[in-house]
């Protein structure tokens, strides 16, 4: 296949069999309970220098709290994958965890354009479309995959991608290549303690993620006994072998939204968003993420009644029930 | 300008009259979201927002909450829930008719920047959010109406960014060219004083309608390219009070994407 154009974006590779191989080795089938605190998921699983994706986002069901946990942890050097997003980065880039971002999306926030703008952080962009493509190629196991987007355009010569000849057709095409993530953190809304998950919702690419990744920790808003996973298959979204790590953390996605079980907290979000500079988020930082030893802490912080009056905000349940 | 309505209303309603009814639209982050919105509540019942999360066909909830996308009111009660590969793939193969875009500027050609303005790419001056779905959008779409406030320093001969394409060189073909889907590319671009078309010959920026109370030369003022001016410039009517009632009342009654008069 010859190659037309390249974009100058690193990219880091992985050889599509010693993905498989790693998958094989490392990602038990047995059925082995995976519950553990997220202390303990995100030392075993997320190293500084990672690549780190995360799913859903944009303050909704997302994993926020293990990226708080990842921040307390001062994880470092880490790259991620900032497709569809809008809090995550920030924090992450806000807790010091982030040197190279795969732009999706960057938001949000002037803290954090600050950080790209000083060079502080790196980025590479590409789109929402071809980050979530680039999961799906690991996901199917196929080093790239074509894609008719951000050909001719300067996201297109800051991103990995390359324009190749079409061997069929002899056209232009633009493939991207497969990412595997080193770890993934993923929020659901209900799981088994094997790694069953449900996701209730509309999503970016939770399974692709998973598939894609070597580690896989996912944050769950219920426990749900394997036999009711049984009673009903069509519901399961991510089967166990994906998964390494179950942490329980009801309203994991807080200060956002989890669909269908609590809205999002806007005044918690404001006083995030309110953060004109690194003063600002360290702020922030110091008393939601810092200053609590872990999510419970952190619940207790924002309080039950504020918790309980979110659920109740929460009106619209229709879909996100089984 | 000032007026009985602000400039983000006069854009909204104009792209809601936009759209066909039946039609898909894919909906791009914060103005678009208020415009296809109110396009279904009053000229187009049968709309289906698709959005880049994987929600087909949803009627909003309203209020509109500041910053939200993907949330249990944005993708209420849509016909199918699925996800970004499967948006992304609905509009590659030729499934969605409009995309709705907003972008920081804009060059001649309809290409478009919400990256970063000035420095290097390394060091930008000023960095923004990057593409998002914007590309896609861009890219796939059949028609994408790109939502512009009207400001000098936007409208660009080159712009600092390519993030999503236009027409890119402007050259014929360009588009099918580099490999984006033949006989798509941006149709209108609606801004806070004009509308504009794409001569289908030259792929450039047509002048096509003004605000009442702004001249030809006062839109030529305002841009730092000149761009083609039709035979024909239409009036464009005002928000109507049946728009600007349902924007107010139901629509974003805080005002956080619309803005107040001042």
């Amino acid at each position: 296949m010859e190659i037309l154009e390249k974009g100058q974006g690193e990219v880091r590779l992985w050889d599509v069999d010693e993905a498989r191989a790693w998958m094989r080795e490392n990602k038990t089938r047995k059925l082995i309970d995976k519950v553990t605190d997220e202390h303990d998921a995100v030392e075993r699983f997320v190293s500084d220098g990672d690549y780190l994706s995360y799913d859903l986002s944009s303050m909704v069901r997302g994993p926020m709290s293990l990226e708080r946990e990842i921040c307390r942890q001062r994880k470092k050097d880490l790259w991620i994958a900032a497709k569809f997003t809008l809090l995550d980065t920030s924090i992450l880039v806000g807790g010091g965890c982030v040197s190279k971002i795969d732009v999706g999306f960057a938001g949000l926030g002037r803290p954090l354009f600050k950080a790209i703008e000083d060079g502080r952080v790196k980025t590479i962009d590409w789109s929402n479309g071809t980050l979530a493509l680039r999961h799906k190629a690991a996901a199917m196991g196929v080093p790239f995959l074509p894609v008719r987007s951000l050909a001719g355009t300067d996201t297109f010569k800051h991103s990995g991608a390359m324009v190749v000849q079409d061997p069929y057709t002899k056209k232009r095409i633009t493939v991207v290549p497969a990412v595997y993530p080193d770890a993934a953190i993923i929020h659901v809304n209900q799981c088994d303690v094997h790694g069953n998950c449900r996701i209730f919702g509309p999503s970016i690419s939770p399974v692709e993620t998973a598939m894609a990744s070597k580690r896989v920790i996912v944050s769950t808003e219920e426990l749900i006994p394997t036999e009711e996973i049984k009673r009903n298959p069509g519901l399961t979204t991510l089967p166990y072998f994906l998964v390494d790590a179950v942490v329980v953390a009801p309203w994991g996605g807080h200060p956002g939204t989890t669909p269908g079980y609590y809205t999002y907290d806007a005044e918690n979000l404001d006083e995030f968003f309110a953060a004109r500079d690194d003063a600002g988020v360290k702020k922030y930082l110091d008393k939601y993420v810092y200053g609590v030893k872990d999510h419970y802490e952190y619940l207790q912080l924002i309080g039950i009644e504020r918790l309980t009056r979110l659920c109740e905000n929460e009106t619209i349940r229709e879909g996100y029930r089984p | 300008m000032s007026g009985k309505f602000t400039d983000v209303e006069f854009m909204i309603c104009q792209s809601a009259r936009a759209v066909g009814d039946s039609s898909t639209v894919f909906v791009g982050y914060g103005m678009p979201q208020i415009a296809m919105i109110l396009a279904q509540r009053l000229y187009a019942p049968d709309i289906i927002q698709v959005y880049e999360y994987g929600a087909i066909g949803p009627e909003v909830a309203t209020p509109f909450r500041r910053n939200m996308m993907a949330d249990a009111r944005n993708s209420y009660r849509s016909y199918c829930w699925t996800d970004m590969n499967s948006m992304m793939a609905y509009a590659q193969a030729g499934f969605i008719d409009y995309g709705v875009l907003g972008a920081a500027q804009i060059d001649p050609f309809g290409n478009i920047n919400s990256t970063m303005i000035g420095g290097t790419y390394e060091r930008p001056g000023k960095r923004f959010t990057g593409s998002g779905g914007g590309n896609e959008v861009a890219s796939l779409c059949w028609r994408t109406l790109l939502l512009m406030n009207h400001q000098k320093r936007r409208f660009l001969p080159k712009i600092d960014y390519i993030t999503s394409p236009g027409y890119l060189d402007g050259s014929p073909g360009a588009r099918e060219r580099a490999g984006l889907p033949a006989g798509t590319g941006p149709s209108r671009v609606i801004t806070s004083i004009a509308a504009f078309d794409f001569n289908p010959e030259s792929t450039r920026m047509r002048l096509v309608a003004l605000r009442d109370g702004v001249t030809k030369d006062g839109v030529l003022a305002e841009m730092e390219f000149e761009p083609e001016v039709a035979d024909t410039i239409e009036p464009i009517e005002p928000p109507r009070p049946e728009e600007l009632e349902m924007l107010r009342t139901d629509i974003d009654p805080d005002r956080v994407i619309i803005g107040r008069v001042k």
